[in-house]
């Protein structure tokens, strides 16, 4: 059972819209772990579309990845991934 | 009198019919209390019509067309995510069991929480998300009050031939309407992007966006007339005006019957010469357009997709799987392989050590630049496609070649896979062609080396044009120098066809100009003999090359030579057209 924390930053210019919003989620619910993102003293759990697209993350937006379970690290890395490659969108 | 509305095209093609207004929004629900023994059965009620909303998204999911783009899949998903999201589960329950009101009004108040959390936020395309979270809970409202799943007014009503007039349409709403048999759609919302407009398109349905106050100038049931190819929507046509649209949509009808037809046709020339046609494949989806227009090959298979939105890099064994599994879906027909034309500007992706940051990455690092930066990236895919080489008629050309140097340098890697893979008794065709793409004006300008050196050449018109004029594309101030009839970029792609002939060397056309069915005659003069065509144009472009005589277009091949500007180039194409 690991607890990691990453700071990420929203790179796509659309930022967290629905279609990003549900890759993120599909994404997160395929792991065990407890995922959460933050954004200052918003919080919101990662499996739920809602919660993330409420968190308001437009392009340039920092959050905290906070990924606590027992596959928490490939949840890291996997998620990380996703944001870094702007969810597969051209830009 | 008659009444003229002009907005965008953005789906080809001529509709006559009754309009039929449609009203979006369900009925707005009001408070009604209710009893403590009826709330489960309103909490029940509620979660019925969840799951009913669920279902119907569900069934759109699986009539969207294979062709249409990746990301209305993804669009419909995350409604439907946002459906079954505790958002709409939850609290709407706790709100019935609090309050003791109907599942209407907890909805529509959770609903205008959410939307007022939404129209708070600051970044604007974020704040236009409260148009799904309406969009989410119009489609569950519409379920409790027993309405049709788009706005119709009766529940499977029938819709054969009517026009829709609307504010604005759903994804899902457009393949709805399209099931129920509309014959064309205008909107007051939207642009050429949007996704109703892409995915009109993808249904054939002729479609006018951008037309405001569109609703309270028309009346249901009156005759319009839609011109999607020109944007133009009229209403009140006279009897001449409507005689006009009724033979245009005739001749339109006779024009795609012609086509379909030409599905067997030989791509032969009017002198029975045979012209090589075969169609582009971006997408593994693209096989069903490719199959639908009975291409014989496949000219320009890009091997991008397989790169993207993932963290690794596709593993060799996974590629190899992808390859031979193109002769499957294409009956064995032959396919011409691209390596991958990454760019620095398309991933930034983990395993890439390249820098994202290059202010222009059309000239950056990519193509063939970059698959030799990383040659590990490389050589997975050259062992793959070698390997599947040993399934099928299979070529493979290099995109984005600059110099003798970087072909070498390809070559050598080649070399080195190729001997592996004997030392591994592993099968692989020996003598597969090897091609490159000419797109940079040095290597078009060095045909000759490269047309002695490769087995074949294709021309990539869209970089060939942009690096020739010096131009960025998406750059609107320069954008109109982007034209395929520069004198400039003819008198290169003449020059890299005739060093082509001189070696004995095919060479092919595969960027969008090779489409075009204005250019298909002046190419034919130009001497090209191989077009590589998006699925969605080459019954057309083999209609021109049906109805074309070489013989009649021997005095034009030297004439183009001579051109020097686009208006003399522009006369040509007419002279040509009249022939």
């Amino acid at each position: 059972m690991s607890s990691l924390t990453r700071t990420i930053t929203i790179c796509n210019k659309l930022g967290l819209h629905a279609r990003a919003a549900a890759r993120f989620v599909q994404l997160a619910s395929r792991f065990e772990s407890e995922i959460r993102l933050t954004r200052g003293s918003r919080e919101a759990n990662g499996k739920s579309i809602m919660g993330v697209m409420m968190l308001a993350a437009g392009k340039g937006t920092e959050l905290a990845l906070i990924i606590e379970g027992n596959d928490a690290e490939e949840a890291m890395a996997e998620l990380v991934g996703m944001v870094e490659n702007r969810f597969g969108e051209s830009e | 009198m008659t009444l003229a509305l002009h907005g965008l095209g953005v789906s080809r093609g001529i509709a006559i019919g009754a309009v039929h207004l449609l009203k979006r929004d369900a009925p707005e629900p009001t408070e009604r209390g209710i009893e403590a023994d009826e709330i489960e059965t309103e909490v029940e009620r509620l979660r019925a019509a969840v799951a009913a909303a669920s279902d119907q998204i569900r069934s759109v999911l699986t009539r969207i067309p294979a062709d249409a783009p990746g990301d209305i899949g993804a669009f419909l998903d995350a409604h439907l995510m946002m459906l079954n999201d505790a958002a709409f589960t939850g609290e709407p329950v706790r709100l019935i069991r609090e309050r003791a009101c109907n599942a209407e009004w907890a909805l529509a108040l959770q609903r205008d929480a959410l939307m007022r959390v939404f129209s708070a936020m600051e970044d604007p395309y974020l704040r236009t998300r409260q148009d799904d979270v309406r969009h989410v809970v119009e489609r569950i409202l519409r379920v409790l009050s027993g309405a049709a799943p788009v706005a119709h007014d009766k529940e499977g009503e029938n819709l054969h031939g009517l026009v829709i007039v609307a504010e604005d349409l759903t994804p899902a709403d457009t393949v709805q309407l399209q099931q129920a048999g509309i014959a064309a759609f205008a909107i007051e919302h939207g642009g050429p992007t949007a996704h109703t407009a892409i995915l009109a398109r993808s249904l054939g349905i002729p479609a006018i966006v951008g037309l405001p106050n569109l609703r309270r100038l028309l009346r249901d049931g009156e005759t319009i007339v839609i011109d999607g190819t020109a944007g133009v929507l009229i209403a009140l046509a006279d009897e001449a005006l409507l005689r006009y649209y009724r033979e245009r949509k005739r001749q339109e009808r006779r024009y795609q019957t012609e086509l379909i037809q030409l599905r067997e046709a030989e791509s032969l020339t009017l002198d029975g010469i045979a012209v090589e046609l075969q169609a582009n494949i971006e997408l593994t989806a693209d096989f069903a357009s490719v199959r639908r227009v009975g291409a014989r090959g496949v000219g320009l298979y890009r091997t991008e997709f397989l790169y993207m939105n993932r963290t690794t890099p596709p593993s060799e064994e996974e590629q190899f799987e992808t390859y031979v599994g193109i002769f499957r879906e294409m009956d064995g027909v032959p396919v011409t392989i691209r390596t991958v034309d990454l760019g620095a500007d398309k991933l930034n992706l983990n395993w890439q050590r390249t820098s994202a940051s290059a202010v222009n990455p059309a000239l950056g690092l990519r193509g063939l630049r970059l698959c030799l930066h990383e040659p590990e990236l490389l050589i997975a895919q050259l062992r793959a496609i070698l390997r599947a080489s040993a399934f099928g008629p299979l070529r493979m050309m290099v995109p984005m070649i600059s110099t003798l140097q970087e072909l070498r340098q390809f070559m050598a890697h080649l070399e080195e896979v190729r001997k592996e893979l004997r030392r591994e008794e592993c099968e692989f065709d020996e003598s597969m062609p090897i091609g490159g793409m000419i797109e940079v004006p040095a290597a078009a300008l060095c045909a000759d080396t490269f047309a002695a050196a490769l087995d074949f050449l294709s021309i990539g018109t869209n970089d060939l044009i942009q690096y020739t004029m010096a131009i960025d594309r998406d750059n609107e101030e320069v954008s109109y120098l982007y034209d395929p009839i520069n004198p400039g970029v003819l008198r290169l792609i003449d020059y890299v066809l005739q060093a082509g002939i001189r070696h004995a060397t095919p060479v092919a056309m595969c960027g969008e100009m090779a489409g075009d069915t204005r250019y298909v005659r002046l190419l034919l003069a130009m001497g090209l003999r191989s077009f590589s065509v998006h699925p969605a144009a080459l019954l057309e472009v083999k209609r021109v090359i049906r109805r074309t005589s070489l013989e009649s277009l021997a005095s034009f091949g030297a004439r183009t030579r001579l051109l020097e500007s686009c208006a003399e180039v522009r006369d040509l194409l007419s002279e040509l057209e009249a022939l």
